[in-house]
């Protein structure tokens, strides 16, 4: 059975957000949302302060803590690994939310409807865009996958739901990379099969040192690093996204 | 197909009540999915494009349901991208569709100076408006009609054929880029760049300035230069960073030299001191290339017989002319003749070089000199003197030691400073060699290095541009600078003033410092059309006529996708039909052209265009007709190998042509080497200018930068009173480019707005803690004038605690998503006189001092 | 037993004149809760104060959870107190079991309801709860299984242990009595019926025990097992609920028998010695839950991880440090009441330091509450995100100000048609007991 993971370089991240955005028009995540995230972190005082970046999909834990809470099983773990959210049966309790260690969920305060980044109601726009909210909305999203067919893809579906990294689970299903992995500028991500030696993730970690995100939360996440290093207690933002909602 | 709840609804006949009851009650979630749906499958497929926001032309695959691009990707096929997009790429998608996009051309109707207001108006009234009030002024004087870009995506349909066949006036916005560095390069040799190292041979470089994971290097943009790092770096590359920041270096840096800002040339100028004493010297490079071995009198000219230079010829033990068969050319002497003591200019160089010391240059540019004698010898033990490499089975020297510099070069020792670093590789032999420093993406000659040697310095009275003045022989052209003879041109003996302004993609009253000085100059204009998607700050306030033009969605082009190693070009063509009614460029410029009567015939628009991209014969466009933009790139294609013409481009986004051949990339390969080509080490002219402008009366800030060799002197800057006790200078981020992307939502989420970065420490003395809102405010120490903006301080220890930056890309208005992004630097950076380099060049520097906002 | 007409003192018609001004301004508190609440259902949950911790700085969980938590905490008090007195005879007590046992029914349906108004997708979390519950969920557990069960067993001890008294009233004439005969549902007064009667009661209190333990225990847990949160990954989360919940479940007992006491003018049958039995049950616990505070806090401040301790910090002297010690202080306070009013003989003759000391620890809880739910999440991120803040809005405030004027709404309303202080009744013993 495949078992997807992921592996992200640290000694090539630019920290230049390429993969944060290609998730965001991907997945059509509303402002202030981001599945994808990318630490831009500095620690130190002059004259040896350091800058070092960190990008954070959500792990696909194998002990993930969200899927044990969600009290109605919106949240799931599938067979190949992808821990998914069915945007359909959410109730928004959100509980998955305070149980991640990682902080990768977000919730729908607004309508995605009414919290888009323009104002696409605006008629010369609508007329090119057929008035698709927000008009890069991708189709392919609004269909169920998996073999259990459920609604996980992407974001920005309803108010009052939880959504998360999917591994880009409408791409993978289609034999593609996840967005972030197919843009960045340095390939300093790869996913694949962990379970398959020659696969592209398995290639990038072999050989490397490398580590995985609170381990010692046992959450066992599907997500490695290799490179770099893990941020340190005194490392902190610089860069920090707008998130307002 | 899956039915949605949504168009399930809607075919029952509920009505929006039970929707909004539904919503009420958190029924079931309302999906947003597109009315068009409701019918048969969604048609999928893709299209070529090229990224218009950043600079690069990165090749794009445009993904597209139903005809609607919702995606852009890279195009595995482009060498710059490799199938990747930068975040500016990826954001593209949004300015596509952006209702804030100007809908059609619009008309002032009341008075410049304040904010617009408009009226829509047609194609043809608008372009009538224009053309009529172009033709006014170019029938009494085409000089006086001003061709401005920010940026150009076609250099030869828009920054050549244009004010070619106007015959009118022309400023680009190198001034504000890395032009200091350029003319030092083109006039040293020859070179349209300014440094960057041979990224795949390299084994060390100083990373000049060089902000590599947020900002471009020389001439390429984000992307490229990073990736060739990484793996440089993979490859047991080391770089060591001189910056007076150390973030642009994520984590990648080996080194740290944190640098005063503006004391680059003294930094290069001690680097040489240690080369020089441990003898790291490439005499067989100096000798048969540069004019180091020239004779050089007394009066600091060469010696000459009859128009030649003379040298010392070791096997006869006289002076010789250059170029004399069969001569053994000696670099060093000195050398006796009779009771005359004759130097080489190499010899001068040396005496000139022993003044500056690490111990001279640490008082001056902070870096400690055990530092700077450290990575001195590093230069020295990578420079592998007398090493040949083969590459591509061509034998060639290898000197694995790179300099990359480029927008670091915008200030006022900017010239001097750039000839230092080129010395510097000149003196270990690196520059054009494999592994060593290069300039530009293929060694050409360009013709200013012909050009820059013989200025004549007139008496005036000067046009507006100053070229050919006492001011500035070797010149930029700085729309700043013609900003200030605008408004006072008797001090300048300017009698000329432009009066009617074509805006290509700029935004100067914005992007060019000091803004109150380009506003007020703008002013005083009679006409400005502006091309632009967006209604520009500058259009805002000055604007007569905006024009719509297209964003990613046009034919335009052709540009370079090399990415230094493999060649390649890429022509944008649209990936959707140009929204609301905006056109492309081209399509403009040609409307224009027939409407002004310069379209056609020789001498028009048409001819330029052939003349520029080389078409002849059945390739070149017939004079007489008028093309769609696509018809002229079509031409273009086919004239130049690709035969299927812009049809290939239809299908593809990039044209690869293939390797660069050593010949094309390092001026040793080339037949001669170099191009045949004296490398300028002594700057011989440059004294001359110097000699001509004291003649003619010009103040010595003008002069006093025209030597021969990099000379050190104080930056004018550093004599604001010590009350202004913080260096400005400015940095880039990835995600923003010039004033084209900080009102994309997108991107602007991304990094928030303005900030002023300070060290900690300098701010815990100052009181100030992180958030805190502050004053900056800065000083002209020519004119005494101080200018200051608000904006929000934030602490940081990777910058020197006697320096502080602003980010570029904020300052905007006009735009719903720029509200409250916080001001430009480019407000508190001055011009003119020292404020710009030796060549008009803007320095991007000024003496600061930081303060809560409650106490001003 | 006399069957003289008697009209209750709370009944309809007494009211007194406190009564309408009182009921208005709760209706027009719960009016305004509804309000907000549409609000909130029309605008989406943007409305409050949440947002998304992590990059979005915010808590996720905030006043409504905390509520949450206390409410059930409060219902902690009501059924125990009666389930004491059935098991234990504290006969000294039996005066306010009604009056406890509608605290713990009230309060689990408030629970219930600030539950749903925190739920993104209220209509569908009511449906699916049922439909697809997983019990392995900490939340479902609690929420559903547990507060379900609880409230469930909670309204068949209220209705079991009011058959009596409906079945007195109906036969003394008293106004609704159509609704007092459905509840009496046959019981009549004979002496077999009320050793059955007792039988039940008895019963009941056994079972409900362990329900009772268990449903603050699952609460305690939806905090405590998760590793990904410090400041509530901790095994003594669990008990920690259980004390609080007791120790602000005998306070509010103590100032609703204070209030009735006085508006109802009942100082002879609660008496200064059940206001002793209350009071002393409540030092005890309080004593013990300041012991769990002593003890987590120590543990942190000695050796806590990096991120326990950027949690501390912000509760001790950042942000929430007014929140803080004020909640200490208010327990301390309360606390030093109770020993003086142990101690001092003047003292125990009055009921107020125990009403201060009830206000005090109830005031104290909610702070806690929330204390418990909010920092975790704005400062306590594992992953090096910048620190967050979270003030709740109006509307939460009107929300849960709207959820306790129903409350106060409903109790008062019981009041009015059933007795509040149960009949007097005789004893195993022949004796009446009051």
């Amino acid at each position: 059975m495949t078992r997807y993971g992921m592996s992200i370089d640290l000694d090539k991240c630019m920290g230049c957000r390429a993969c944060m955005e290609a998730c965001k028009v991907e997945n059509s995540t509303p402002p202030g949302s981001f599945f994808m995230y990318v630490f831009r972190l500095e620690q130190g005082e002059y004259p040896s302060a350091r800058v070092s970046f960190l990008p954070r999909p959500c792990m696909h834990c194998d002990n993930a803590p969200c899927v044990k809470v969600c009290p109605v099983g919106a949240r799931y773990k599938r067979e190949d690994g992808i821990v998914a959210t069915d945007w359909d049966r959410c109730i928004g309790c959100r509980y998955c939310e305070v149980a991640c260690p990682y902080g990768v969920n977000t919730f729908n305060w607004m309508d995605p409807a009414e919290n888009t980044y323009l104002d696409y109601d605006d008629a010369d726009v609508a007329a090119v865009t057929g008035g698709v909210v927000p008009p890069y909305r991708n189709p392919a999203l609004e269909e169920p996958y998996g073999p259990e067919q459920r609604m996980i893809a992407g974001g920005g579906h309803s108010r009052g739901v939880m959504e998360k990294c999917t591994f880009c689970v409408h791409r993978v299903e289609d034999g593609l990379d996840p967005a972030c992995v197919q843009t960045c500028p340095v390939r300093a991500l790869t996913f694949g099969d962990l379970d398959d030696p020659t696969s592209a993730v398995s290639r990038a970690i072999q050989g490397r040192t490398g580590f995985r995100l609170l381990e010692e939360a046992g959450t066992e996440p599907r997500v490695h690093y290799v490179g770099g290093a893990a941020p340190g207690p005194e490392a902190r933002e610089v860069d920090e996204p707008v998130t307002e909602v | 197909m899956r039915v949605s709840r949504r168009t399930f609804l809607k075919g029952a006949g509920a009505g929006g009540a039970s929707i909004a009851a539904l919503r009420l009650l958190g029924g079931p979630g309302t999906t947003l999915v597109s009315a068009e749906e409701a019918g048969g499958p969604p048609v999928l497929d893709t299209v070529p494009a090229t990224c218009w926001i950043g600079k690069q032309e990165c090749g794009m695959v445009a993904h597209r349901v139903d005809g609607r691009v919702i995606k852009f990707e890279g195009d595995p096929g482009s060498p710059r991208n490799l199938g990747t997009l930068c975040p500016k790429g990826i954001s593209q998608i949004m300015p596509l569709y952006d209702p804030n996009r100007v809908k059609a051309p619009l008309v002032r109707t009341n008075a410049k100076g304040e904010s617009g207001t408009w009226r829509a108006a047609s194609w043809d009234e608008a372009m009538g408006i224009t053309a009529a009030a172009l033709q006014e002024v170019l029938d009494r004087d085409p000089s006086l009609v001003l061709w401005q870009k920010g940026r150009s995506k076609s250099k030869y349909l828009y920054d050549e054929a244009v004010p070619d066949a106007l015959a009118c006036s022309k400023f680009g916005h190198g001034a504000y880029c890395s032009d200091a560095g350029y003319r030092a390069m083109e006039y040293t040799v020859g070179l349209k760049g300014v440094l960057n190292p041979d990224f795949r041979h390299t084994k060390f470089v100083l990373a000049w300035g060089w902000n590599a994971v947020s900002a471009g290097g020389n001439q390429l943009c984000y992307i490229t230069w990073p990736r060739q790092l990484l793996e440089a770096k993979a490859n047991g590359m080391k770089v060591v960073f001189v910056d007076p920041r150390i973030r642009g270096a994520g984590p990648f840096a080996d080194d740290w030299l944190p640098i005063r800002p503006a004391t680059d040339l003294a930094l290069a100028l001690a680097l040489t001191n240690v080369v020089l004493e441990a003898d790291a010297i490439d005499r067989d490079y100096l000798t048969r290339y540069t004019d180091a071995p020239y004779l050089v009198g007394d009066d600091g000219r060469f010696l000459r017989d009859e128009d030649v230079p003379l040298v010392w010829d070791e096997r006869t033990g006289q002076p010789i002319p250059v170029g004399t068969p069969g001569a053994k050319v000696a670099l060093e002497g000195p050398f006796d003749l009779g009771d005359v003591e004759l130097r080489t200019a190499f010899d001068r160089f040396r005496e000139h070089i022993a003044q500056y010391t690490p111990a001279w240059a640490a008082e001056i540019t902070g870096v400690p000199a055990d530092d700077i004698r450290r990575i001195g010898l590093e230069i020295v033990a990578n420079a592998n003197i007398g090493a040949t490499v083969v590459v591509d089975g061509v034998s060639l020297p290898y000197r694995p030691v790179g300099i990359m510099a480029y927008h670091a070069m915008q200030q006022e020792l900017g010239f001097q400073a750039t000839r230092a670093l080129a010395q510097l590789m000149m003196v270990i032999g690196a520059l054009g060699a494999v592994g060593g420093t290069l300039a530009t993406t293929k060694w050409e000659i360009d013709s200013k290095y012909y050009d820059w040697d013989v200025v004549e310095i007139g008496d005036g009275p000067y046009s507006f541009s100053l070229s050919g003045s006492k001011y500035y022989p070797i010149n930029s052209g700085n729309p700043s600078v013609a900003a200030l003879t605008m408004l006072d041109p008797a001090p300048w003996n300017v009698d000329k003033a432009p009066e009617a302004v074509i805006i290509h993609m700029a935004n100067p009253v914005v992007s060019f410092p000091n803004n109150q000085v380009i506003k007020d100059a703008y002013q005083k204009l009679k006409f400005m059309v502006v091309l632009s998607p967006w209604l520009s700050e500058t259009a805002d306030l000055f604007a007569d006529v905006v024009l719509p033009v297209a964003t990613v969605e046009k034919y335009e082009g052709p540009n370079s996708t090399s990415d230094t190693y493999v060649d390649a070009v890429t022509i944008r063509t649209p990936p959707m039909e140009p929204l609301f009614q905006s056109r492309g460029e081209i399509d403009i410029y040609i409307d224009l052209m027939d409407r002004l009567g310069r379209l056609n015939g020789e001498g028009g628009y048409l001819a330029y265009v052939n003349e520029g991209f080389e078409l002849e014969g059945e390739h070149a466009i017939p004079l007489d007709a008028k093309p769609t933009a696509r018809e002229i790139l079509d031409y273009y294609a086919k004239g130049h190998d690709i035969h299927e013409g812009i049809a290939y481009f239809e299908k593809n986004p990039t044209y690869v042509k293939g390797e660069l051949t050593p010949a094309q990339r390092y001026g040793y390969a080339m037949d001669p080497p170099f191009g045949g080509i004296v490398h300028r080490f002594y700057g011989e002219r440059l004294l001359d200018y110097q000699r001509t402008m004291q003649e003619k009366g010009a103040e010595e800030i003008f002069w006093q930068d025209y030597t021969p060799l990099p000379t050190w002197r104080q930056p004018t800057m550093d004599s604001s009173p010590p009350e202004f006790d913080l260096y400005l200078i400015s940095h880039k981020l990835v995600e923003h480019k010039q004033s084209r992307t900080s009102f994309i939502p997108l991107l602007k989420e991304l990094t928030g707005g303005q900030q002023v970065d300070i060290n900690t420490q300098t701010a815990q003395v100052k009181g100030i803690t992180e958030g805190d809102a502050v004053w900056v405010e800065s000083h002209n120490a020519v004119t005494g004038e101080t200018r200051r903006v608000r904006t929000v301080a934030r602490l940081t220890g990777t910058i020197r605690p006697d320096t502080v930056s602003m980010r570029h890309g904020f300052g905007l208005w006009t735009h719903p998503g720029a509200r409250d992004q916080g001001p430009t630097p480019n407000e508190l950076f001055f011009t003119g006189p020292g404020y710009v380099a030796n060549t008009a060049d803007q320095s991007f520097q000024v003496k600061v001092r930081v303060y809560r906002a409650e106490e001003g | 037993m006399a069957t003289t007409a008697r009209t209750l003192p709370a009944e309809r018609g007494r009211g007194g004149r406190t009564w309408y001004p009182v009921v208005a301004l709760l209706l027009i508190l719960l009016g305004v809760g509804i309000y907000a609440y549409l609000e909130e259902l029309s605008e989406g949950m943007a409305v409050t104060g949440l947002r998304n911790l992590g990059p979005q700085g915010g808590a996720t969980w905030g006043l409504y959870i905390t509520f949450v938590i206390y409410f059930v905490g409060l219902s902690f008090a009501g059924i125990s107190t009666a389930a004491l007195i059935r098991l234990a005879k504290i006969d000294k007590l039996r005066p306010i079991v009604r009056m406890a046992e509608l605290l713990t029914v009230i309060c689990l349906m408030l629970a219930a309801m600030t539950i749903v108004a925190d739920l993104g997708q209220p209509l569908r979390g009511i449906v699916n709860l049922f439909r697809y519950a997983r019990p392995q969920s900490p939340f479902f557990g609690t929420f559903t299984l547990v507060i379900s069960g609880y409230l469930f067993a909670s309204l068949v001890y209220l209705y079991l242990d009011g058959r009596r008294d409906a079945a007195v009233r109906a036969a003394e004439g008293a106004p609704y009595r159509g609704f007092l005969r459905a509840w009496a549902a046959g019981y009549s007064d004979t002496e077999p019926e009320r050793v059955r009667h007792r039988r039940a009661s008895f019963w009941l209190s056994i079972a409900i025990v362990p329900l009772l333990v268990t449903a603050h225990s699952t609460l305690g847990f939806v905090f405590g097992l998760q590793v990904g949160r410090p400041g509530w990954y901790s095994a003594l989360q669990a008990p920690a609920f259980v004390m609080l919940a007791g120790v602000s479940g005998l306070g509010m007992l103590i100032i609703l028998a204070a209030i009735a006491r006085r508006s109802l003018h009942l100082q002879a049958r609660l008496g200064l010695p059940m206001f002793r039995t209350l009071g002393i049950f409540m030092f005890v616990s309080l004593l013990v839950y300041l012991y769990f505070v002593g003890v987590e806090l120590l543990t942190n401040l000695y050796t806590g991880s990096v991120r326990e301790r950027d949690v501390l910090r912000e509760l001790l002297g950042g942000d929430y440090a007014w929140l803080y010690w004020s909640a200490i202080a208010g327990f301390v306070i309360a606390a030093a009441l109770l020993v003086a009013w142990l101690a001092v003989q003047q003292l125990r003759t009055h009921i107020w330091p125990l009403v201060v000391a009830g206000v005090l620890v109830n005031l104290g809880a909610m702070a806690k509450r929330f204390l418990i739910v909010v920092p975790s999440q704005t400062e306590g991120q594992l992953l090096p995100y910048a620190d967050g803040s979270y003030a709740p809005s109006w509307t939460e405030y009107a929300v849960i100000g709207g959820l306790l004027a129903l409350g106060v709404l409903l109790f008062l309303g019981f009041a009015k048609v059933f007795p509040i202080i149960p009949l007097p009744e005789e004893g195993d013993d022949g004796k009446v007991v009051t």
